[in-house]
């Protein structure tokens, strides 16, 4: 199979994807230099192998583009990418693989918040700049590194849209529910500060155990305290459960969003009508009028044949972003770049980037979505929403 | 923040704990059944489960078959996918110590889930069939769990009727309480086994199919149902099929009771801590002896 070929290749420490090259002969300049090498791991095999790959995919688009442009500093650019497996373990030997024999001129994050927050600390060691695209968890900007930055909105944010939505209508009353692991927790922890800064009143907060497939008495709890919204920390299983098992408990708010799950076409697949009205929140999706975007998607599919996911746009801008910040810096010196990329604030086809002084992403947006007639809409932030949330959501029974 | 519990919601968690507990039992009652006979704890079990969850999704996906009706096929599937296992594997270590037969079978649940994910892929799958409740009074009744519930008692009487009443299954029984003394009286014990893993596979394949209506299908989902059914046979009295029957539908209270008045993260370490007294108060369960 191609996957166990794949895993003997990235056993054996062979680049699994060298790509960028540039074969059409570009006039080259006289005196020409060796390419930039970028090495990054990625999981190109294991648990997280399909969102890794399209990772890696956005990696190879970036690549392309800029060596299309004429490259960086005047360089062409390759990329040296090896699979990590999916093991934090094996991509921190990888990293220090790339940086001291390899000695790639610069890195780019792997895949996930476990497998950056690993290899930051081999990074942060030889003072290499990384911008770590997949890496949502806040804790890991938040440990004094100098060199790592942030792209996608962190964990806490997920559900912001939503109750930024339910204040407006005067909603007063949300329940927020979650699995007890970090991701949902943190995504809980922001939901109820988001509450009640809009003052909102948090009528019930609990969490259940991961792998839970019985939500009776938890929903039972939520419709006696019968709030407005129901919010939830999910990843994908839990979330089709509940929104199943809410219909048969005849659970009605007048909002109920999920974090993670409510969003991906499986969804829809799964639960059917069922899924109308539920509001799911995203980074990033393909219908938004960002910068950029429409080149992105036609160089995507044309090298790839299929759909890009937000994996592949988030690493197809931090890889452009971190570009930028070297034509600004005019060097590929760690300080220099990292100083642009404190300061930047641009607009990529992946939303915002702005980051804090510790590399934390301030600016990107999750965006709230609603299965409408089997299809996602875009309802929230009002400047790229394109159409309107279906509002209230009607008792389980008019449906 | 916390929420006045009334009475109408206790109603409706014991309605979801029975309905629960229902399949519980049934599922638990297969273990029970190829222990009583064998002393060997199947942990293969729960992945037979998960295996007439997907019979009963491809027959659906496939042909559109009712999902209930579907449990005519899946359980003499699984029936016969038992004797398969009794017959090539689990014969060898029916009386060798009891740790050959847990690692054979725990081998064989790997190897069954491993299969599955590489057949079927790890992707969720489910049988939008029934969905939504019968609203009556305050009570939600989710169609789904009822059908189930419904379809569970139906098998598990029938079990019980055949156990009872037949040849056969007295000739179970009497193996079950002493292998030697069937023997004596001329009772093919082989055959016996044979049988009584495959009936307990074919009560698994019945608790995917009607689960398969329920919640979402994955090659991991049979797993947590093995747990349970351990814990239902070890309540009741191991051995004890009755037993089964109260084990399950106890289980169902407690998880769903402790979820309400507490939360749920705690319902197995509730469950378990119910066990673990029920074995300092009457190590043989709640039932004794053996039918």
């Amino acid at each position: 199979m191609a996957m166990t070929s794949l895993k003997r290749l990235g056993k054996g420490l062979v680049p699994v994807a060298v790509a960028g090259v540039v074969l059409a002969a570009l006039p080259v300049p006289a005196g020409a230099q060796t390419p930039i090498k970028i090495g990054a791991s990625m999981s190109v095999t294991g648990t997280y192998a399909k969102p890794g790959s399209y990772q890696k995919e956005g990696y190879d688009v970036c690549i392309d583009e800029l060596n299309a442009k004429g490259g960086l500093l005047g360089r062409k650019v390759e990329l040296v990418i090896y699979d990590d497996q999916s093991q934090p373990a094996t991509a921190v030997k990888l990293y220090e693989k790339l940086i001291t024999e390899d000695k790639v001129d610069a890195v780019m994050g792997p895949y996930s918040s476990a497998v950056s927050e690993a290899v930051a600390n081999v990074t942060e060691k030889y003072k290499k700049v990384m911008v770590a695209p997949l890496a949502a968890t806040t804790s890991i900007f938040k440990k004094g590194r100098k060199y790592i930055f942030m792209i996608i909105t962190p964990a806490e944010n997920y559900l912001d849209g939503l109750i930024d939505m339910a204040a407006k209508r005067g909603l007063k009353t949300v329940a927020i529910i979650n699995e007890d692991t970090l991701f949902p927790k943190a995504s809980a922890a922001g939901t109820a500060e988001a509450a009640k800064k809009h003052g909102m009143q948090v009528v019930l907060q609990e969490a259940y155990p991961k792998g839970n497939t019985d939500f009776s008495a938890l929903l039972v709890k939520i419709k006696a305290a019968n709030p407005d919204v129901v919010a939830a920390g999910t990843y994908f299983d839990d979330a089709v459960a509940i929104t199943r098992q809410m219909k048969e408990l005849n659970v009605n708010p007048k909002m109920f969003g999920l974090t993670v799950g409510g969003d991906i076409p499986e969804f829809y697949d799964l639960l059917k009508q069922n899924a109308e009205y539920v509001y799911g929140s995203t980074q990033w999706d393909e219908s938004l009028p960002y910068p950029g975007q429409k080149e992105f998607l036609a160089a995507y599919k044309k090298k790839f044949k299929h759909e890009p996911s937000y994996h592949s746009a988030a690493g197809y801008a931090g890889c452009l972003l971190y570009a930028e910040a070297v034509k600004k810096a005019g060097s590929l010196d760690a300080d220099k770049v990292r100083e642009q990329l404190l300061k930047m604030e641009s607009k990529t086809a992946f939303g915002d980037y702005k980051v804090e002084a510790d590399g934390f992403q301030v600016a990107h947006k999750m965006v709230m979505l609603q299965w409408q007639d089997g299809k996602r809409v875009i309802v929230w932030p009002d400047d790229l929403s394109n159409g309107k949330p279906r509002y209230p959501t009607p008792e389980w029974g008019k449906r | 923040m916390g929420v006045l519990i009334t009475p109408a919601m206790v109603g409706q968690v014991v309605i979801s704990g029975l309905l629960a507990g229902s399949i519980y039992a049934m599922v638990a009652l297969g273990l029970g059944l190829i222990f009583g006979v064998m002393r060997v704890l199947n942990v293969a079990h729960g992945p037979l489960m998960m295996l007439g969850a997907y019979t009963t999704f491809w027959l659906f996906q496939r042909f559109g078959l009712n999902p209930y009706l579907s449990i005519l096929l899946s359980m003499p599937l699984l029936f016969l996918v038992g004797l398969a296992l009794q017959r090539f594997l689990v014969r060898r270590v029916v009386d060798a110590p009891e740790l050959s037969s847990l690692l054979l079978t725990f081998g064989v649940s790997i190897a069954l889930v491993n299969v599955a994910q590489l057949a079927f892929t790890s992707d969720l799958r489910s049988v939008e069939y029934l969905t939504g409740s019968f609203l009556v009074g305050p009570f939600a009744l989710s169609k789904p769990r009822l059908a189930a519930c419904a379809f569970a008692i139906v098998i598990t009487v029938a079990s019980f009727v055949f156990l009872r009443a037949t040849r056969l299954g007295k000739a179970i029984r009497a193996v079950s309480q002493s292998r030697e003394v069937a023997q004596v009286c001329g009772i093919d014990v082989q055959r016996i086994h044979l049988l009584a893993f495959g009936l307990g596979s074919a009560l698994a394949a019945a608790g995917g199919s009607l689960v398969a209506v329920m919640v979402a299908i994955q090659p991991e989902m049979g797993q947590v149902y093995t747990f349970k059914s351990f814990l239902v046979i070890v309540l009741g009295g191991a051995g004890n099929y009755p037993g089964a029957l109260l084990g399950g539908l106890l289980l169902g209270l407690v998880e769903q009771l402790s979820s309400l008045f507490l939360t749920a993260q705690v319902n197995e370490a509730v469950a378990y801590v119910l066990l673990v007294l029920v074995l300092l108060i009457r190590p043989t369960g709640l039932l004794k002896g053996r039918v």
